[in-house]
């Protein structure tokens, strides 16, 4: 009787062969970069105090990184999955016996540990937020974040451990076994190599086909397991609910006024006050840190000008607040740049009619380049020091 | 060496970069990243002891009833929908979902994964009648006509 855990002679099949696995890792790889990459361009986004401005062109740029986010991120899902199905033998190596080897294969073994599961951690977690589902305790941005770094990190090293035989592997023919492990046969029939890869590709494309549309619209109707059908009130999604954020009773009371302070001067305005001032339209869209986004046209009034009525300085930061009475994102800071942009707005109308309760009603900030959380809504004062 | 080089650099820079990510970890407190491991090990764990063994038993299962071609649609319906499935759990379960927005998760999830699985289903059909007429058919050694590539075996792959 053999123990029920195989060995890595076990494994017969020639498709688990680094020939395969280098492939698909290559893919892979380019995915958790992009994902890492434009991940650090979403975070520096949000980021309250920023040495070099985020720039505020081109207006779709935040839309495209954070959808290329998500997009890769999803993409990885198939590939990562085939590839560990390629090295699972490996799991069942048995430790080398001298000392100096067991080290050396105790410290990859380790790597490739925390490279699992960051990347696993990544992927899953990643895409319960595109869907707002928190199943955990811990801080959702604060620890994708520092993973991130965590994946890379091991991926980086993964690649250097591994690099003899990832340049070996990619430089073989498909059908070479020069490289593959002692006891692999190729067991003819279920799937050859090409045809493993080249439905791995099409698993890629069709998870990234599926899904997309929520930041690509003409791919809408193509992606039926999206977040988001893409429509809503004035048809543009929401995020939060005013209902959810507490402020219906505030947002529609009769009493409301936007005050926005230079240092000491300050001024209110309603709602009346601020449609008789000159309305500019932008064509800006609105983008979220989870993925989605869609084009929109506003209309309200420039902050600068705003902030011109208390003669407040241009270029310098925007302490933003909202209604909310509570919530991370309730004070925001709009950097300089953004606020001297003149299509940066305090906007009141949404596609020609006024702003819904949703949408931030009475009034809402959109600017350019910016992620979604940070275009505040219900908008309460605006501050710059003197 | 310059190959060399590159090796023992990208080695270093991973290593600084995996511990500036620890370290970023490590300043969000003990409870976060108690919260963390869960999830760190969990995901590790849900791969190599459920995920990546019932794809082998599932596999073997396969190969001890049928030939090789009758298993191949099989595994490309494995590979296509498998991952794809996993990765719709969050919308197909409408986990996140909240009464107050209807703008989020508001698709017929199920209707969906079902007409993408039909697709992939009749591709897999289609693209295994067309290689059956290019291909001569002495390499089958089967004298009796082969049906619909699938048929029967359903269940086995319908499980994931």
């Amino acid at each position: 009787m053999r123990a029920p855990v195989p060995r890595e002679e076990d494994f017969r099949s020639g498709l688990r062969s680094p020939i395969v696995t280098s492939r698909v890792g290559l893919w892979l790889g380019i995915c958790f970069g992009l994902a890492f990459v434009t991940g650090l361009i979403s975070h520096y986004a949000q980021q309250p105090h920023q040495p070099v401005p985020f720039p505020t062109s081109p207006s779709w740029g935040y839309r495209v990184t954070q959808g290329l986010h998500v997009a890769a991120g999803t993409a990885a899902v198939p590939l990562l999955l085939v590839k560990l199905w390629t090295v699972f033998p490996k799991l069942f190596a048995r430790p080398p016996r001298r000392a100096a080897e067991l080290v050396r294969h105790g410290a990859e073994r380790a790597s490739v540990a925390v490279l699992v599961s960051a990347a696993v951690f990544q992927l899953a977690t990643g895409l319960a937020n595109t869907a707002q589902w928190y199943p955990w305790h811990f801080h959702f941005r604060a620890t994708h974040y520092a993973i991130g770094w965590v994946a890379i990190g091991a991926l980086l090293v993964h690649v250097a451990v591994k690099l003899p035989l990832i340049r070996a592997a990619l430089g073989s023919d498909v059908e070479s076994t020069a490289l593959d492990r002692p006891g692999a046969a190729d067991i003819a029939g279920v799937l050859s190599r090409r045809g493993l890869l080249q439905t791995t590709w099409g698993a890629a494309a069709l998870a990234t086909a599926a899904t997309v549309g929520i930041s690509v619209p003409w791919l809408r109707r193509v992606s039926v397991l999206g977040v988001r059908s893409g429509g809503g009130p004035q048809g543009v999604p929401i995020n939060t609910s005013a209902a959810a954020a507490g402020v219906v009773p505030t947002a529609t009371s009769a009493a409301y006024r936007l005050t926005v302070r230079a240092g000491k001067r300050s001024a209110s305005f309603s709602l009346r006050d601020l449609r008789a001032m000159p309305q500019k339209t932008a064509s800006l869209p609105i983008a979220c840190v989870e993925g989605w986004s869609a084009g929109a046209t506003w209309s309200g009034v420039p902050v600068r000008d705003l902030l011109a009525r208390v003669g407040g300085r241009t270029g310098v930061d925007v302490r933003v607040t909202s209604l909310q009475a509570s919530g991370p994102y309730r004070v925001t800071t709009l950097p300089g740049n953004f606020a001297d942009d003149p299509r940066t707005l305090v906007a009141l109308d949404l596609g020609g009619e006024p702003l819904s309760i949703d949408h931030g009603f009475p009034c809402r900030l959109i600017a350019p380049d910016r992620p979604g959380v940070l275009q505040t809504k219900w908008l309460g004062s605006l501050e710059v020091a003197s | 060496m310059t190959a060399r080089t590159t090796r023992v650099a990208t080695l270093l820079t991973g290593l600084a970069v995996t511990a500036y990510g620890v370290l970023l970890l490590a300043e969000r407190g003990w409870r976060n990243l108690e919260a963390a491991l869960t999830w760190l090990v969990g995901g590790v764990l849900l791969h190599d002891v459920v995920l990546a063994p019932a794809t082998v038993v599932l596999g073997w299962a396969a190969l001890r009833v049928a030939r090789p071609e009758r298993v191949r649609p099989w595994a490309v319906a494995l590979v296509l929908l498998g991952p794809l499935t996993l990765l719709a759990l969050p919308v197909l379960g409408r986990f996140g979902a909240r009464p107050d927005n209807p703008t989020l998760l508001d698709r017929p999830y199920w209707f969906g994964w079902i007409v993408v699985v039909a697709l992939v289903a009749a591709g897999i059909l289609i693209a295994g009648r067309a290689r059956r007429q290019h291909e001569p058919p002495s390499r089958s050694t089967d004298p009796e006509p082969v049906p619909e590539e699938g048929g029967a075996r359903g269940p086995r792959v319908g499980r994931r």
